[in-house]
This record gives structure tokens, sequence and C-alpha cells, in this order.
């Protein structure tokens, strides 16, 4: 059975592997190789015994076809309400058509799965909540993905994502070593302003564990620089570890359980290691999905929770303020209107919209709710990996429109967005719309109103 | 003196002065260079996509790319690069400050050379704004060593450099500068000039300052250089001290004219970063925007004490 040397059935393992694909510009042999992937149909046919259980082959029985989910669907919405845009008709089409067939299906439509299950769906959820009979699409797309991975007909990105899971414990290319590198320099980078500011390494007993996305170091160290000093004022005994500090998944976005399991994994035995009281992540939403809500399922931890107590950013953020840890100054609250992007991922299916809410009330005098909100917001668009699947680029760019004009209708000109997709999403729709808006996470504008108490102010001679 | 130099540059002429002063301070100073480019800025998101600084065309970021724009570096540098005994070329993709200081930090580089701006605008003073770019900024601000910003043709070269001025406000870090302008000044053999400016901004509101406060503060600043920085020349006589007043960046480029300064040396550490907030910005990108000389920006005494 041909296997490509690019496109095969075997994720990447070693950095060899890792590079030659990278080196596989926009992964053109790559898409090419999988025009000749053959479809392993008995080992399709014995996952899908395996995995495939009552709740999934039933809720793809039930379905109604009764369209309640199309407007749920910012897919739907966006495309002129395109009937192929149907969450159901998109899952019974492939999934639905797969498990019928008992895995009896081809490489065309392997390939034509990927494009839905990829270029389709973000994994919202959202068309869950709408279902009169509570069938949640979202889940199935995931588990979907699982199926398509485990075949080889994963986008070339999210190959190369899940490879960088097993291979470095983070999405991007930073080792342990960079990760503490990095921190030491934004310690001595910040030192002069913030006397006795610490980001203190693999600090057993702290009353806060603090993780990251990888983008922060690689990219964006200034983030981290905002959360040390934020922890900092508000006068947290907290610790990053110098294993295990990443948080996100690409590997849940490319449907890898197994290297999901190993990135949960790391973060969970730093828990365990350095036995901290809570876990805090940054600002980012599949994190907080992946390694809070899935995490503990794909590590095999029978109480569906993580190691220690885990809480997104915005948690943190809720109770600092709530508590008086840190103060801000009311004079400086955001004078502009100001709208908040709900995250699906902590937000629907996390339930943390009063916490945002509570956020908001402290930081602002014109808090203006998109409509729908909460629970009931529509995903940024870029949500599921979207935002970086040169493939599905087009579809990813028309999707951003229900954002958008959300958005818009708020009168809002900036969204505060705690969520690195999210943000991503919104600073790429107004590139390509160009609808004159800003966008912020939740640390710089903090730091802009927070009260610094003088003793932590620098000498100054 | 400089043992590593690192000239971070953007490929783009904005950087040819800054490529001749950096190659000919490695040429004089036999030190190494790395010449550092920054190619892309990333997407938040995890796509191998980057936007490229010199075109603002997306680019696929792989091994391909990266030896590309290797090959164009050398392409654009050649003529200086046949004269550098040691030379690595490294790019990266990243937001450029960040990278720069990154970088400067891991091969632990002696001096820093950077043209003002990113872009292609041409070089003037009517340019307020933003124009100096947040990236030089940043990089001045919190690098460990000497960063010398070059915006307009250097006609002489540094070790022809025969009048250093350094501008003081007397904070910690112009101490810093000065240590740098002092050892530049006596391992060249230059004369060194000492000023200050007497901030009299606050005239434009309005406010009258009588001239026997003006010479009071005037003494009162001469004293503090003569207790400040005099002692540490150790017996170096050939320095001058000025003391003006008026708007700081203006006198300092007035005075630096009328001294024929080939290279002024200052602290930048204002901490206002953000353009929009920086209304005028801080007086150091002001004189890098205004200066027809280099600037050399010095805070940290890591690279300049002992």
């Amino acid at each position: 059975m041909p296997e490509g040397t690019l496109c095969n059935k075997i994720p990447v393992n070693t950095k060899e592997e890792l590079l030659t694909l990278l080196a596989d510009k926009s992964g053109k042999t790559y898409y090419e190789e999988m025009n000749h992937l053959d479809v392993d149909h008995a080992a399709l046919k014995t996952t899908l015994d395996k995995s495939c259980k009552s709740r999934i082959r039933t809720w793809l029985e039930i379905c109604a076809h009764c369209g309640m989910c199309a407007d749920s669907c910012f897919f739907y919405l966006a495309n002129n309400k395109d009937p192929k845009q149907v969450p159901s008709y998109k899952i019974q089409s492939t999934l639905g058509e797969i498990v019928k067939r008992n895995g009896n299906v081809d490489n065309a439509f392997m390939q034509k799965t990927m494009d839905i299950a990829w270029g389709k769906c973000t994994c919202c959820n959202r068309c869950g909540m709408y279902c009169p009979f509570g069938i949640d699409m979202g889940v199935m797309f995931g588990y979907l993905r699982g199926l398509c991975f485990s075949q080889g007909f994963v986008p070339w990105e999210l190959k190369i994502g899940s490879g960088m899971h097993r291979i470095y414990r983070a999405q991007m290319d930073v080792t342990s070593e960079d990760w503490v590198d990095t921190c030491q320099w934004r310690m001595e980078e910040n030192a002069d302003d913030w006397p006795g500011l610490e980001i203190p390494i693999d600090k057993e007993n702290a009353d806060i564990i603090y993780t990251v996305n990888a983008r922060e170091p690689k990219h964006y160290p200034e983030d981290l620089d905002e959360a040390a000093i934020l922890f900092h004022l508000a006068g947290e005994n907290w610790t990053v570890p110098s294993v295990g500090w990443e948080e996100t998944s690409l590997a849940m976005f490319a449907g890898d359980w197994e290297g999901c399991r190993l990135q949960v994994q790391a973060v969970y035995d730093a828990m365990e290691r350095l036995k901290p009281k809570r876990m805090v992540v940054t600002e980012c939403g599949h994190a907080y999905r992946a390694t809070v809500i899935e995490g503990p399922y794909w590590a095999g931890l029978k109480s569906g929770k993580t190691p220690v107590p885990s809480f997104h950013y915005v948690e943190w953020v809720a109770e600092a303020l709530r508590t008086g840890k840190l103060k801000l100054d009311p004079s400086k609250k955001i004078k502009e209107p100001v709208t908040y992007q709900d995250s699906c991922n902590y937000i629907r299916n996390a339930g943390l919209s009063d916490c945002a809410r509570e956020i908001m009330s402290y930081i602002a005098e014109d808090f203006r709710e998109m409509r729908p909100n909460r629970e009931h917001n529509f995903c940024c668009g870029g949500g599921g990996g979207m935002n970086g699947l040169g493939r599905y680029r087009e579809e990813r760019n028309v999707g951003l429109k229900v954002k958008r004009d959300q958005i818009l209708a708020t009168g809002a000109k900036l969204v505060i967005s705690p969520c690195h997709n999210c943000w991503d999403a919104i600073r790429d729709l107004e590139e390509i719309y160009k609808v004159g808006i800003r966008w912020s996470f939740l640390k710089p504008i903090l730091l802009k109103m927070v009260i610094v108490p003088d003793h932590m102010k620098p000498v100054e001679e | 003196m400089f043992d590593k130099i690192m000239f971070a540059t953007t490929g783009t002429p904005v950087c040819d002065n800054a490529a001749h002063v950096a190659f000919d301070i490695a040429k004089k100073y036999n030190s190494k260079l790395h010449m550092f480019h920054v190619l892309g800025l990333p997407t938040r998101g995890f796509g191998q996509v980057v936007v490229d600084t010199r075109t603002g065309e997306e680019e696929s970021y792989d091994l391909d790319y990266i030896s590309w724009v290797g090959e164009e570096l050398k392409n654009t540098y050649d003529k200086y690069l046949a004269t550098c005994k040691s030379c690595e070329i490294d790019s990266i993709a990243g937001i450029p400050h960040t990278e720069i200081l990154r970088k400067a930090r891991k091969i632990d580089a002696d001096l820093i050379v950077m043209g003002a701006h990113s872009r292609q605008e041409e070089t003037g003073a009517t340019r307020y704004r933003g124009a100096v770019g947040t990236n030089m900024q940043k990089v001045a601000r919190g690098a460990r060593c000497p960063v010398l910003i070059v915006s307009r043709p250097c006609t002489t070269c540094l070790w022809y450099f025969s009048n250093i001025v350094f501008g003081t406000d007397f904070s910690k870090a112009s101490f810093s500068a000065f240590l740098f302008a002092y050892k530049l000044a006596e391992e060249i053999g230059s004369k060194l000039y000492i000023f200050h400016s007497l901030d009299l901004s606050q005239v434009h509101a309005g406010k009258v300052v009588p001239q026997e406060e003006i010479e009071a503060r005037i003494q009162e600043a001469r004293k503090k250089i003569e207790k400040l920085y005099v002692p540490h020349l150790k017996g170096y006589d050939n320095y001058e001290v000025g003391i003006w007043e008026g708007i700081p960046y203006v006198e300092i480029l007035k005075y630096s004219r009328a001294k024929n300064a080939d290279l002024i040396v200052m602290a930048h550490h204002t901490k206002e970063v953000d353009p929009d907030a920086a209304i005028l910005g801080s007086t150091v990108e002001q004189v890098v925007l205004r200066a027809s000389c280099p600037v050399a920006s010095v805070n940290h005494p890591d690279k300049v004490s002992g």
C-alpha cells in the first residue's frame, strides 16, 4: 500500500522527520502524496469497533435532520446559508458514512472528509447547544479528526504541530533549555524597572504553578514579563516548571491522541513533581481545554480532574481584582466602548463567562456585550486549528465575517480577547477587512491601570 | 574594545549607512561581526507563514526561504563582506526587537549597530512619531551593550572620530553612557564633550524662568559633572564641559553641530516606548532622527564598566 515519505500514517517522532516535513514548502509534496495514500480499511474498522461507542452511534442514528443546528454554525451564516455547511449534514456525510460503511471508504472520500473536518468546522461546539437532542457535532468532529489522523489524512501544518509536541512537548521548537533561558533573560530585562521581580523556576510547594503557550517564550516574551509582574504585584508565591511548562495542544487540533497524552502528561508530571496548590494557565483557550478539560481523560486519570486544581487566567484575574490582591486605579478604567471576545474553549465549554464579566466591570466604563454572547457567542473564526492552516485560509477568511459583524454591531473599537487563537483571528480580520478595530490580551490592559505600591517601584537616585 | 559586534539589519537601503559603520568598526577592532536579520513577522497562530520584513509579502517559513534570505543578504553586503575577516550571517523569524535582544544576549555582543528606522521613508525631522520605530527604541533601551544607531551617512570612520559628545541627564543609566564615551575617547584619542541641557521646555507653557535661576542651575549642573564624571577621567584631560539651556534635544543637536561632533552618546532609559503614548518621543529618539552623526545609546553598565 503506497505510503508517502511525508504523507503517511506514521506520526512525526524525530527532529529529522520534522525538518524534512518543514522543508516541503506549503506542504506541496505532502498533499501530492496524499492523493496516492491508501486507506487501511482493516485498521479503520478496528478503530471504529474499539472507539466508536454507543454515544456517537446513537447521535448519528437519532439525528432527525431538523436543521435546528444550521443557524448556529458561523460557517453556514458566513457562506450564504449554504446547505452543505449545515453541521448535521457535515457530520452525517463524513463520520456518518464512515460508520455506515464500516470503514470501507476510499482516498477521495477521506480527502473530502479532511477538508470538511478541518476546513468547515472549528470544533467550537456551538451547534451542540441548539440541537434538540443534544447531539454535539463538535465532539464528533473531534473524534473524526482522530480517525483521519490515524489514516494519514491530516493537514500538513497539523502533522508538523503534533510532531512538535511529540518531540519538544511544545507546539513550537522551544526546548526546556530555551524556555529556562528565556525566563532568566526576562528577569534580567526587567530587573531595573521591577526590583525583586522573579520568575521562579521549579520551586516546590508554590501556591501557583504557571503554564504558558509556547508562542510566548518563542515570539512574545513580554507576555511572560507581564504575567510575572502581575503575580509579583499580587504577592503570589508562584513558579514555572522547567519541564511541562507548555499547555497548548496542536495534537488535539490534529486528532493525534497519543501526542495529546504525551503533552498533558508532561504538565501533570510537573504538578506531581513540584506539588503546587493550584495551576494557572495563560490567556489561551484551547490550552485550557486540552489540559484542564480533556487532558485528564487522555492521561487516564479516573477522577477526570487534573492532579491539582487548575484555573484559566481570567479566573485568577477575577479573583485577584475581587480580593484586592491587584488594585486598579479607577481613574484609569477604559473610557471608550469596549467589547469582550468569549472564547469557545473556556467560556462555552468550561463555563467561565461570569469571570469575564466580573473583570470587565472592574476595568471598563462602557462595556458592550456582543450579541449573542457568553456560551452562545460565535467562534472567533480561527479556532480548532483553523488559523494556522494554509489549505483552508480562504474558508477561514470568509468565516471571519460573522465575528467582524458582531464586533462592529457593538460600536466598540477595542476588543479584549484573552485567548491566543481569538486574538490572532481578530487581528487577521482587521488585516483583511480593515474595519478599524484594536484588540488586546488582558495583561497589558491590567498593567496600565494597576496601582504599584511605592516600595515596589525602582529607587531613583 | 569590541570583540563581538552585532549588525542588526533589515537588509534594505535604510541600513546602508549602518552597514558601512558596522563593517568599518569590525575591521578596525578585528571584531567578529554577527550580521543578524529578522526576516519576518510570525503569526500568533501556528502556521508556517511569516510576513517578510522587507517586502511585506507572506512567505512560507522554511529552510529554503531562510537560506534564500541569507544569500540575499550576502549579495546586498558583498562589497563589505569581502573586507570582513570573520562574519556570521543569521536570519530568523520573529518580532525584530525581541530577536535582536535575544541574539545579542546569546552571543554576548559588545556593540549593536543598527539603522534608525525600519521603513524606507526618508529620514527627516518632520516625522516626529513612530519613524524611529519601537524596535530601535526597545533595543536601545533593553540591550546590555552600547547600541550605535546610524541614520545618516557617516562621513568619518569610527577611528577618525575626533569629537564625541556625551549628553547627560544625570541618571544612573547616563553613567554607563559616560563610561562608554570616555573609554572610546581615550581609546581613539578624541576629544570628549560632557554636555548637559537644562530643561526649559516649560517656557512654552508660559512659565518665565528668571535668569538668576538659570545661572544657578547651570552652576549646580557644572558641580554635578565635576563630582560625577570628572574624577573618573583619571587624568584624561582632552575634555570640555558644556551646559546650555533650552529644549534638551534641540540643545544637544546645536551643541554637537557647534563642536563638529561625529558621535553623540546618550542613555535611552525612558520608560514609555508606546509611540501612541510618547507623543513627541524621547530625547534620544529626537536626537537620532535629527542628528547628522551616529548616536550611541548606552543604558547598562554590563559592557562598559570595569
